[in-house]
């Protein structure tokens, strides 16, 4: 009996003792983030995460033409309802804006500013970017939903309108309602503010410029005052990016597009405003579109932008990740050419659309758009400025918030004619703004 | 000193022989014995006097004088009481008890004798009676039990049968119980959900299917939680513990058995769909209405189109159009195609089974080779087993003894390739594709369906069933390795030490090939569209996933036994168990595949991005550890009180737990008052056995994959060209506050027999409660995640389960038994936390399985359904949910997520509340019949409407409710009108954007049936015709299974069991021819 009580005795001692090391199996490829290593990782599944619904409004705006002839059932599908403004009843598989992705990326860049204390193994400037980036990540996409889902920012309503969740801690439990526009401009700006405290990285090796770095602060700033009116604010925003980036592509001689990552334009190179699938549409750029731009080889942009096919014309500006762009200095010269007109400097305005214009036109056209532009009063300089933001920046996912903040009398008619009948984005967009999913919706009633 | 005068009283010598009724072989080590009380009554100083029969049968036993009877008993046999007359030779006949109940009980942990049982179990012999035509193990559980239900998922080879024992007890995790074999709990055992079995694409095939029935001795369910508590956490919802035979001393025993069995096709009648005429009418009395959804589908419209005739028809109508058009329509109205003649067949199964067992006094052995073969009744499917077992025990001597068994088996299920998203599925196609469809044209080339389609998208590739089933192929392989050695060391009449290790190895392998010419590789092409041509490699392609899954288990059990003056029993016993199982899969690709070259070609992807939506390779790997310490205790006074307790710890490697998480004790305790033992009762000589047990436990659960923390997974991505980079990537949200899942389980039961265990009762009534279940939620998008675990609920289950066996008539010519049990459940959730998005209504005070609906009031004038207030008014769906235009242009509901909550009424719980079979036995001289019936009671299903009155595809066959739809002319139904899309805006969107017809109580059934299960008719070969062929028995039987069915009310589906899915195959109704012989 003795003996067998030890024997007993010796098996379990001998089980309670291994079993904690028997347990402590880490699950292969499963991780918690702890070092900066690991924030790193986390803050690139973030990135990574990037929807590409600012490019998608190409669809809504007037950048994109599905009436051809050899559209294939897979982009009738996907792109048809969008491009007519049907959002009572589209198809099942029509591709829409994204809510959840730019939250989750929040949640990620929530997670990493509320854990910044306790990251470990890591440089204090290592992590305080990290964390900068998170901030600038918390700030873009909050800007982005607000364009997308709300009324454009009007200072006298923008109180008492309606815009988006603001998301500004990692946790599960609260429904949120939405905040009025004036409050999440008011997070965005305060976020950016916190992440120029934090940020120290100027320029990021080709590859891993996705990544948001000093000059993107002002270049953010740049973009948002300009969507609010501040156009002081827009314009000193600009000018302080412009003081330590300038250089514009010349299309003239270059072979790099502008907007591609490894242009010497690029500021940050994040959003693949145009996907591929986006990118296949049949001949997608409109003939109007087209025909904008001056005729021949005279603006270099026509030529190195698109591609002619029979019938039409194709893009050539986007379709892969080598064109992922969110912010470049060619976006910041013309902020700063509307910023400076519109604060009644017309003179700034011209000299900055010419030195755009220097890059983009052959000598002789630039010859004359100088004449033509220096002999334009306030009106026309301002239509001026809007031609070449469109002309500029197309399907670089801006010409919808431009058409939504321009003046009503400026805005073109947005109308589709499809197999002999009339659509008008009135019907289903009224004031111009996307509908929030309806996922989103059914997940939280204040939506 | 009251005893010495017994020393010297006399005995006298019994002698006698002991046979079996069945086969009059003689019983070796019966024993024969006095009982104590009789000892006791005489005041003999012995407690107790027995011996073994020798073995030729034979025993001597002196037996006291003022002793009137003795006592004989052998194991599987009943017990039988012995008068002792003048005579000194007794013939005892022992009677097989294969109706009463077995007196050692199996828990997969400890043999218990069944006098000591404190708590709920349930045993079943599996004898080749209940075996009948079945092929796997679950099938043939069905109400056998009280408290088990037994649902069989669909009529495919091969599915699996969803199993809950005493009601549903987890809303989320898994609900299918723990499957022991021979000690051995099972990995792999889960089976899917519902809706994807009922998905003809998934074949499975669970570690369950891969044990062959013939194998097994008996089959022992664990119901409370004093019996499964020692199984730990897996337990929670019940245990089955499967002990297989084994071979027995004696001479060789070889058996043979094959069954033949015989599916005949469905036949789908029943289904009312419509035939090509009626289509054809249908599509003609559509066209001319303003109903204009899908205008362009569906025959007619294909020939107007094609004539250009199709204004003139809309305006004048059939006799509007040319008269090529009209010979076209009317060619159409007489083609018929009986899809389910040509997809379906008779199918034809065979089962043979051979097993060789003896042993003798050192050693036992059982063999046995199994191999079965089933069609399917879908051509192109069937499945096949093959099975070998092989066991064996080696007593090196009195104290140690060993045992090792190998389970061996291959599965194989052939089909073809099917997809979820299209209309591929036969069953699905056969019912949906329209009557005059072709399958060749007049040259034999094949005829695409161009009314097919996925999902409600308009993307079409050309799509030919036959094509498909031709040039595809859908191959699942499983191989399964079981192997159990077993170590036994008795120290001594007290001490005994046990161990065992275990090693489960599941293998299976699942190949999915399409030919070039084939819809699922279109399909994929089409996916892949880059400037106007797929960059899809020409040719096929070639899909295989490897999983592997295993695992080890190791226990250890020390064992004391004591029994003190037969007064005082004590039985204890202490345990440890480490396990540790692994799973990897391997997913492999290849595109531009052709089967006779078996050669592939490389994918050239225009952009990195591609990539990720044809993976040509994925791995995935997964270990865990257990480890568990548990001990039982059981304490029994005079054989009439017993007392038994139990504990158990688990422990496992929860990744970014608390440490302190890792172990939740669970427990039980349990007693038992045997009242027919009592003095009291001695008088009353009717009453076999009475007794009254109770026990209560805690069970847990934990969710493994939640931690408190970010828990992330490496991957490789790359965001700008050349450059990838390793992330976290991060699938579900971090979860502070998940606590461990308890259920708290009472027992009350008794067992009652009487008239010489001729009738024999069982009831039990129990009580669990779950609190803090683990469920998932819904979370709003804006936290980056749409859903999360939590614990949300609790639930309690309460039940009464009743068994009765009878032995109604017992002459040497007849007998007749009778079994029958049945169990009521009653599910209600105590708590439940609803998010406050929740537009159905909370569980609370409800069933799990509650359905609710929209209460419906019949048809408006212009055909539109009307609703019930709660005030009693109908109403139209606008008023309803308050419909109204919004500023931009649309429609929505302007009730409050409160509003729309109440909109429900209550229409009944899908979980059935009484279950329960019958089964009745009878025998008459040679012959056996068998009548089975199980029925579900109580319990209702969601169907689908038969046509959405805004979404009818008129591209496709449905079922003849249409025809009877609302109309000017036909305003006495309840089927609404179709309704044109600018026609009551409001209604429509209520109708088209929120589904509400799909919600109304019109179309929540009673799913009410009982089942005659199978009708059987056995004849036991004469000695004449035995003794020809050296034979020692055999049987030769014919079986009906599943011949009838009585339900509510099944209009339109083909089975109420399969109901809620009109789409699944039906069980099958089969006819089994089948023999049995014994050498």
């Amino acid at each position: 009996m003795k003996k067998l009580t030890s024997i007993l005795l010796i098996i379990s001692l001998l089980v309670t003792t291994g079993c904690d090391n028997f347990l402590d199996i880490t699950p292969t490829g499963r991780v918690i983030p702890e070092t900066a290593q690991d924030y790193r990782k986390l803050m690139t599944e973030a990135y990574y995460l990037m929807p590409s619904s600012r490019g998608l409004t190409a669809f809504i705006s007037d950048e994109i033409d599905m009436t051809s002839k050899n559209l294939d059932s897979y982009d009738k599908d996907t792109f048809l309802d969008l491009w007519l403004w049907n959002n009572v009843n589209p198809s099942g598989s029509t591709t829409y804006f994204d809510w959840e992705k730019y939250y989750k990326m929040i949640f990620i860049a929530n997670t990493v500013i509320e854990n910044e204390k306790s990251i470990t193994n890591g440089t204090e400037a290592e992590i305080n970017q990290i964390v900068g980036e998170a901030y600038m990540m918390r700030a873009y996409n909050h800007f982005i939903l607000v364009n997308l889902y709300a009324l454009p920012y009007n200072s006298e309503t923008a109180t008492s309108s309606t815009g988006i969740p603001l998301k500004l801690n990692s946790s599960m439990d609260e429904v949120l309602k939405p905040s009025s526009i004036a409050e999440v401009y008011a997070s965005v700006l305060s976020d950016i503010d916190n992440a120029e405290k934090k940020l120290n990285v100027e320029t990021w090796e080709t590859g891993l410029n996705y990544r948001f770095n000093t000059l993107s602060v002002d270049a953010l700033r740049s973009r948002v005052y300009l969507y609010m009116g501040r156009w002081e604010d827009c314009y000193n925003a600009s000018e302080r990016v412009l003081s330590k980036k300038n250089e514009l592509v010349d299309l003239v001689s270059g072979r790099t597009l502008p907007n591609a990552y490894n242009s010497s334009e690029s500021i940050v190179a994040l959003e693949m405003n145009m996907t591929s699938t986006y990118n296949n549409v049949d001949k997608l750029v409109p003939k109007a579109l087209y025909n904008l731009y001056l005729p021949g080889t005279q603006d270099q942009r026509a030529r190195k932008f698109y591609k002619t096919e029979v019938g039409g014309y194709s893009l050539i500006k986007g379709g892969s990740s080598e064109y992922r762009c969110s912010f470049r200095v060619g976006e910041i010269y013309l902020n700063a050419a509307e910023a400076a007109l519109k604060n009644h400097h017309p003179e700034i305005c011209k000299t900055l659309l010419l030195k755009l214009l220097e890059k983009r036109y052959q000598t002789a056209a630039y010859t004359q758009a100088e004449i033509d532009i220096n002999a334009m009063d306030d009106d026309a300089l301002l239509d001026e400025v809007y031609l070449q933001r469109q002309l500029e920046l197309s399907y670089e996912g801006h010409r919808w918030f431009d058409i939504r903040r321009m003046e009503k009398e400026k805005r073109p008619v947005l109308t589709r004619e499809y197999e002999g009948q009339t659509y008008r984005i009135e019907d289903n967009y009224p004031e111009l703004t996307i509908k929030i999913p309806d996922e989103a919706k059914e997940a939280n009633p204040y939506l | 000193m009251v005893y010495t005068t017994s020393i010297f009283a006399a005995t006298r010598e019994v002698k006698g022989l002991v046979t079996s009724d069945g086969d009059n072989l003689p019983l070796i080590g019966a024993s024969v014995f006095v009982s104590t009380d009789d000892l006791k009554k005489i005041n003999h100083q012995k407690e107790s006097i027995g011996v073994m029969t020798a073995i030729d049968g034979s025993f001597i036993i002196n037996v006291p004088d003022g002793i009137t009877r003795i006592y004989c008993s052998y194991l599987g046999h009943n017990q039988k009481e012995i008068k002792l007359g003048k005579e000194t030779f007794y013939n005892i006949h022992l009677e097989p008890s294969s109706y009463e109940l077995d007196n050692i009980v199996v828990t997969g942990y400890q043999n218990i004798e069944r006098r000591k049982l404190t708590s709920a179990i349930s045993k079943v012999k599996i004898t080749d009676e209940l075996i009948g035509n079945t092929h796997s193990i679950d099938q043939v559980l069905a109400g056998q039990i009280a408290g088990l239900s037994a649902v069989t998922s669909t009529g495919a080879p091969g599915a699996p049968v969803k199993i809950r024992i005493r009601g549903t007890s987890s809303i989320n995790g898994t609900q299918d119980p723990l499957w022991v074999l021979d000690g051995l709990p099972l990995e792999g055992t889960d089976i899917p959900k519902m809706e994807e079995l009922q998905d003809i694409d998934n074949i499975y095939n669970t570690s369950i299917a891969g044990i062959n029935p013939n194998d097994i001795e008996d089959i022992t369910v664990l119901k409370d939680a004093a019996a499964t508590a020692i199984y730990g956490a897996r337990a929670a919802n019940g245990v089955i513990v499967i002990t297989t035979k084994s071979g027995k001393k004696g001479k060789t025993q070889v058996s043979f058995s094959t069954k033949l069995s015989y599916t005949p096709n469905v036949n789908i009648d029943r289904l009312n769909l419509l035939n090509s005429d009626e289509k054809v009418q249908l599509e003609m009395d559509l066209l001319q209405s303003d109903y204009t959804y899908r205008e362009e589908k569906g025959g007619v419209s294909q020939i107007l189109q094609q004539y250009g005739q199709m204004e003139a028809f809309k305006n004048g109508g059939f006799n509007a159009i040319s008269s090529d058009a009209q010979a076209a329509i009317n060619r159409l109205r007489n083609t018929t195609t009986d899809w389910n003649d040509i997809l379906f067949r008779d199918a034809f199964n065979q089962e043979y089974n051979l097993s060789i067992s003896g042993g003798s006094d050192r050693a036992t052995y059982y063999t046995s080779l199994g191999y079965y073969t089933e069609k399917g009744n879908v051509i192109g499917v069937d499945a096949s087993r093959f099975n070998f077992t092989g066991k064996t025990t080696y007593k090196v001597n009195k104290h140690l003894k060993f045992g090792a068994s190998v389970f061996a088996n291959q599965m194989k299920n052939n089909s073809f390739l099917t997809d979820a998203d299209s209309f591929s599925s036969p069953t699905y196609y056969s019912r949906r594709a329209n009557p005059y469809q072709l399958v060749y044209d007049e040259n034999h080339n094949y005829v695409y369906d161009d009314n097919v389609q996925g999902k409600g998208d308009d993307r079409n590739a050309d799509f030919n069933i036959f094509e498909e089933r031709a040039n595809t192929s859908h191959e699942n392989t499983s191989q399964s390795f079981k192997s159990l050695f077993d170590v036994e060391l008795k120290i001594n009449s007290m001490f005994k030490l046990t161990s065992q290790v275990g090693l489960q190895v599941d293998k299976s392998t699942i190949e999915k090939i399409a030919d070039k010419d084939s819809y699922s590789i279109r399909k994929d092409k089409l996916r892949s569209i880059v400037n106007g041509a797929s960059y899809l490699p020409d040719g096929g392609f070639h899909k295989q996933t490897d999983t592997e899954s295993s695992q080890v288990t190791w226990k250890a059990m020390g064992e004391f036994r004591k029994n003190i003056r037969n007064e005082h029993e004590i039985e204890a016993m202490l345990g440890t168990e480490i396990r540790k199982t692994w799973y990897k899969s391997l997913y492999d690709a290849a595109y531009g595949y052709d089967r006779k070259t078996m050669q592939s070609k490389p994918i050239l992807f225009p952009e990195e991005s591609h990539s990720s939506m044809f993976p040509l390779s994925t791995i995935s790997e997964t270990e865990n550890a257990y480890v568990s310490g548990f001990a039982t205790f059981s304490y029994s006074f005079r054989h009439r009180y017993t007392l038994g307790a139990s504990i158990r710890f688990d422990g496992s490697d929860l990744f970014g737990v608390d440490k302190k998480y890792r172990y939740l004790p669970l427990y039980s305790v349990s007693g038992l008052w045997r009242i027919s033992s009592e003095s009291f009762m001695n008088g009353i000589e009717w009453i076999d056995n009475l007794a009254i047990r109770a026990s209560y436990g805690l069970q847990g659960n934990i969710d493994k994959n939640t931690s408190p923390k970010i828990l992330g997974k490496y991957e490789n991505r790359t965001i700008l060209p050349g450059t990838t980079e390793e992330v976290i990537s991060i699938s579900s949200p971090p979860n502070e506050k998940l606590r461990w899942e308890k259920t708290h389980s009472s027992n009350i039961g008794f067992d009652f027999s009487v008239l010489n265990n001729r009738i024999n009762l069982t009831g039990d009534y129990y009580f669990r409660k779950g609190v803090d279940l683990i469920g998932t939620q819904m979370l709003p998008l804006e936290t980056g995640f749409s859903s999360t675990t939590i614990n949300w609920a609790s639930m309690k289950n309460q039940g009464v389960e009743l068994s009765l066996n009878t032995h109604n008539i017992k002459m040497k010519n007849f007998d007749w038994h009778t079994t029958f049990n049945i169990a009521y459940n009653q599910n209600k959730i105590l708590e439940i936390s609803t998010p406050e998005t929740q537009l159905t209504p909370s569980l609370r005070g409800y069933a799990v399985g509650s359905i609710f609906a929209y209460p419906f009031g019949g048809l408006d004038s212009e055909g539109y359904p009307l609703f019930i207030t709660s005030a009693g008014n109908k109403v139209s769906a606008e008023e309803y949910f308050n419909i109204k235009t919004t500023e931009n242009g649309s429609y929505a509901s302007n009730l409050s997520v409160e509003e729309r909550r109440n909109r429900y009424k209550y229409a009944g719980t899908t979980e059935p509340v009484w279950t329960g079979g019958f089964f009745n036995t009878f025998r008459i001289k040679r012959f056996e019949i068998g009548i089975n019936c199980i029925f579900n009671l109580g319990h209702v299903v969601q169907t689908s409407p038969s046509y959405s009155p805004t979404l009818f595809d008129r591209g496709m066959n449905t079922n003849r409710d249409i025809l009877n739809r609302w109309t000017p002319t036909n305003t006495n139904t309840v089927f609404p009108t179709l309704m044109p899309d600018d026609k009551r805006r409001a209604d429509y969107y209520a109708y088209e954007s929120l589904y509400v017809d799909r919600y109304l109580d019109l179309w929540v059934k009673k799913a009410d049936y009982m089942r005659l299960q199978s009708i059987r008719v056995g004849y036991r070969l004469p000695e004449s015709v035995l003794n020809i062929f050296k034979m020692t028995s055999g049987t030769i039987s014919l079986e009906g299974r599943n011949l009838l069915v009585w339900a509510a009310d099944y209009t339109n589906y083909l089975d109420p069991e399969t109901m809620g899915n009109e789409y699944a195959q039906p069980i099958p109704k089969s006819v089994t021819l089948t023999l049995n012989l014994n050498f």
